[in-house]
């Protein structure tokens, strides 16, 4: 008997269908694991069920009464927990006062209504032996680990007498001892008769845990599968796999035998960890691609090389010369331009019009002690700036015009100018076309492909695989801060990509 | 007029509306404050000392932070330059030394609010409590009075118009040019914007966070010599309190507090401003406590006038 039913779920945003026709259910006492690509729509399935999405259309039932508005409140009073991948617990509340935010239990002292610690203390130390969790309930949140900030969560789940809990990506920041101590109280949750749905990119997990598997892509249904009778591998065809559109267009760049890359990473490694050893090159003219899953360190060894945030190891070459970076001034100094993901906050001044924006890094570039001297040249800049609205056929109603008020395509294109302004040669680009309409970004990546077809050397991090294959010349897959492959566009496929991209042991 | 030409020229002259509104309006309350030239004369010179501290102030506010320790800065510099003079010291080398100081303090300012990653509001918080005090510590908390006549000479009169209002128009000048005109000065407002796509354009967002805590302290420190100038003595308490009048200076002059935006013009007639309702309060025999009380309600005021019409205009 499912519990809870979510049959045709529609969900639209402007300009974007992110769930479309979707139906899942769940049973109690069952792992249901939800799997997908980057923006399959597993993130906004967990917020309709968690209230904070109403669907455009579709209907929700839970335990056989259908759920017309799911609010926040109305989603916790039809006992659904939801355990994010960013823990919400609050640092300087002790465990037993989070797991009973909200709803703690009072006596009354002399007439004045006080907290009853003794009742509260009792009642959470119960809920945490259950899960297994040997803390002292009165411990402040602020000074345990994750992994038992996470079963704290659990634990509140129960407390509140959870029926369905989610959990998204619970072993993605857990260690082997950890994750194995995590399945075991999931198994106990299991027993007590709780629904959980599952979201995990790691396949063998999938396999160890779940009872049955439900698979998007771009927003649709696929399949659910009962996890039993396949094997790992069987997933990943399922996953991806589109029309053949997303083929590789324009002339691939041929790399002579006896050619020596113009740009050389060798040995990267973040102080944070968040990516390790990294190793490649990449060719003049050349766009090369970065794939992998959110999270597994591609923006973040760009940050790196680019000097933004600190390595602790790690060479950068260019043609042949090792180059210094410290910080941004000196990658830009020496010839790297960074096309960040965010545009809004770390992308443009809210302050600046498009002919200043494109100015900044050239004025920098031509001044000395670091940026310090040097005057405003606005006649000149304002000139640039004409050319390139004109060469990268920005909209706009001029130069003066405010970036801020230009579309998200538009902003891309100044930022790029920007760049270009400078007389870059290394292009990064971070996701350049997140939040960027279909027309512009085909413009995006004809002007991509333009730049590299004028010399310039193009790195390309993108979570879409189909304008990965069909922009670029090679694409190295990164997996958990790591290079966990490296195809040509003529042999990369979205499967082998995919499979570089997930754990499969 | 169209509503757009209207918005822009609001944003232009909303600053200098209000200075004639207010103006006008001491003009009616007190006969002797509008037709006196003389009288204009007095105003300009007693907003010197504000609209210096608050063109300091205007580089802390235009990243997005706040200097509270314009005040004491102001105090320290003077201290110094009455010290040393006392002692004999050529006034070149004097005020030298005592803008050096200034710029010392702004120094550690920057520097603070780098290592600590701590907002400025917090650091100048403190640090202005610490420059209170070391300036107490060096006069032992009396006031230096007996300067030598070059001091007081720093405020005198030439062909009729008070020296620091020449020294005020001078700076002036050359902060415009400085804001507008060179990379550094766009690279502030860029920084100020956000902070973020700064450093991503390769702008060394601590050098400039150093530079502006320099610069507002350099600024102050020279507010701080024509405030000993005009007074003739240094007290250790002087300019406390000032950062305020600095602050509520840029904010009527456009100044946002979330940095990025502001304009040294605009600052000048915020400072006039505050002058003014000194003046003008001075002249209709206000008692300095109720001053304070009608000072700061003009002030909210003013700034609230000016959103209101900007809003009005903008729907």
């Amino acid at each position: 008997m499912e519990y809870l039913k979510m049959n045709n779920i529609t969900m639209k945003f402007p300009g974007v269908v992110a769930l479309d026709n979707v139906s899942f259910d769940l049973r109690l006492g069952e792992v249901h694991v939800l799997l997908g690509e980057n923006g399959a729509g597993k993130s906004t399935l967990v917020k309709i069920l968690s209230g904070i999405y109403t669907p455009t259309s579709g209907e929700i039932t839970i335990n056989g009464r259908p759920v017309s508005d799911l609010t926040p409140k109305g989603s916790a009073d039809n006992k659904i927990a939801i355990i994010y991948q960013e823990l919400s617990v609050v640092d300087n509340l002790s465990i037993a006062e989070n797991m009973f935010l909200g709803k703690l239990p009072t006596k009354k002292k002399m007439g004045i209504t006080v907290v009853d610690k003794e009742f509260l203390y009792a009642e959470s130390e119960k809920y945490l032996k259950e899960i297994g969790l040997k803390k002292n309930p009165s411990t402040l949140v602020q000074d345990i680990s994750i992994s038992e900030k996470q079963q704290v969560e659990i634990a509140k789940a129960l407390c509140s007498n959870a029926k369905v809990i989610i959990m998204d990506e619970p072993t993605s920041s857990l260690s082997i001892d950890e994750t194995k101590n995590m399945f075991k109280i999931i198994e106990h949750l299991k027993k007590n008769n709780i629904g959980i749905i599952y979201i995990s990119h790691k396949l063998p997990e999938i396999k160890e845990i779940g009872d049955r598997v439900t698979i998007l892509k771009d927003g649709k249904y696929v399949k659910t599968l009962n996890i039993s009778d396949l094997e790992v591998k069987d997933l990943v065809p399922l996953m991806i796999g589109r029309e053949i559109k997303d083929k590789f267009v324009g002339t691939k760049r041929e790399i002579a035998p006896d050619e020596q890359p113009t740009f050389v990473v060798k040995n990267l490694t973040r102080k944070d960890g968040t990516c390790r050893n990294i190793n490649f090159e990449v060719y003049k003219g050349e766009i090369l691609g970065f794939a992998g899953l959110i999270g597994a360190g591609r923006s973040e060894c760009m940050e790196g090389i680019f000097g933004a945030k600190t390595i602790s190891s790690g060479e950068v070459y260019y043609n042949g010369k090792k180059l210094k970076i410290h910080n941004p001034y000196d990658a830009m100094k020496q010839g790297i331009a960074m096309v960040t993901e965010n545009r809004r906050e770390t992308g443009f001044f809210p302050n600046f019009p498009i002919w200043k924006e494109i100015a900044v890094s050239t004025s920098l570039k031509k001044s000395t002690l670091g940026g310090f001297t040097g005057m405003v040249q606005t006649k000149s800049e304002k000139n640039i700036a004409e050319k390139f609205t004109k060469k990268l056929s920005i909209k706009c109603t001029g130069v003066n015009q405010m970036t801020y008020n230009l579309s998200g395509g538009n902003q891309q294109k100044v930022i790029i100018s920007k760049w270009l302004a400078v007389d870059s040669n290394i292009f990064i680009f971070d996701e350049p076309t997140k939040g960027i309409d279909v027309g512009a970004k085909s413009e995006i990546y004809a002007i991509m492909r333009s730049m590299a077809e004028e010399g310039k050397t193009i790195i390309m991090v993108s979570s879409e695989m189909p304008e990965l294959l069909s922009t670029c010349d090679r694409i190295i897959v990164f997996r958990d801060g790591e290079i966990s492959g490296i195809f040509n566009s003529d042999e990369a496929t979205e499967e082998k990509i995919m499979l570089a991209a997930v754990h499969l042991s | 007029m169209t509503k757009e030409k209207f918005q822009s020229f609001w944003n232009k002259f909303g600053t200098l509306c209000i200075l004639i509104v207010l103006f006008i309006a001491f003009s009616i309350g007190s006969p002797k404050f509008f037709p006196q030239p003389a009288n204009l004369i007095q105003c300009l010179l007693q907003s010197t000392v504000y609209i210096l501290l608050a063109f300091g102030e205007f580089f802390a506010i235009l990243l997005g932070g706040i200097d509270l320790s314009v005040g004491a800065v102001a105090c320290f510099s003077g201290i110094i330059v009455a010290d040393l003079s006392l002692k004999g010291v050529s006034p070149v080398v004097c005020l030298i030394v005592g803008l050096l100081g200034a710029v010392l303090f702004g120094f550690i300012n920057g520097v603070l609010i780098n290592a600590l990653d701590l907002h400025p509001f917090v650091v100048t918080l403190g640090t202005n409590t610490i420059y209170r005090g070391i300036c107490l510590v060096m006069t032992g908390g009396n006031p230096l009075f007996n300067l030598p006549k070059w001091v007081k000479g720093l405020s005198a009169y030439i062909v009729g118009i008070p020296k620091p209002v020449i020294y005020v128009a001078v700076i002036g000048i050359i902060l415009v040019a400085f804001t507008t005109k060179t990379v550094a000065g766009r690279n502030l407002y860029a920084l100020g914007g956000n902070k973020q796509s700064a450093w991503y354009s390769g702008i060394n967002t601590k050098k400039y966070t150093v530079l502006a805590h320099i610069l507002s302290s350099l600024l102050a420190g020279i507010g701080g010599i024509v405030m000993l100038a005009r007074v003739g003595a240094a007290e250790p308490t002087a300019g406390a309190g000032y950062e305020t009048y600095a602050i509520a200076a840029c904010i009527i002059g456009g100044a946002s507090l979330f940095g990025g935006k502001g304009r040294i013009w605009g600052v000048i007639l915020g400072g006039i401003t505050i002058g003014t309702i000194n003046n003008g309060l001075n002249i209709m025999n206000v008692s300095a406590f109720w001053q304070k009380i009608v000072m700061g309600s003009l002030i909210i005021a003013s700034v609230a006038l000016e959103k209101l019409i900007s809003n009005k205009v903008r729907k």
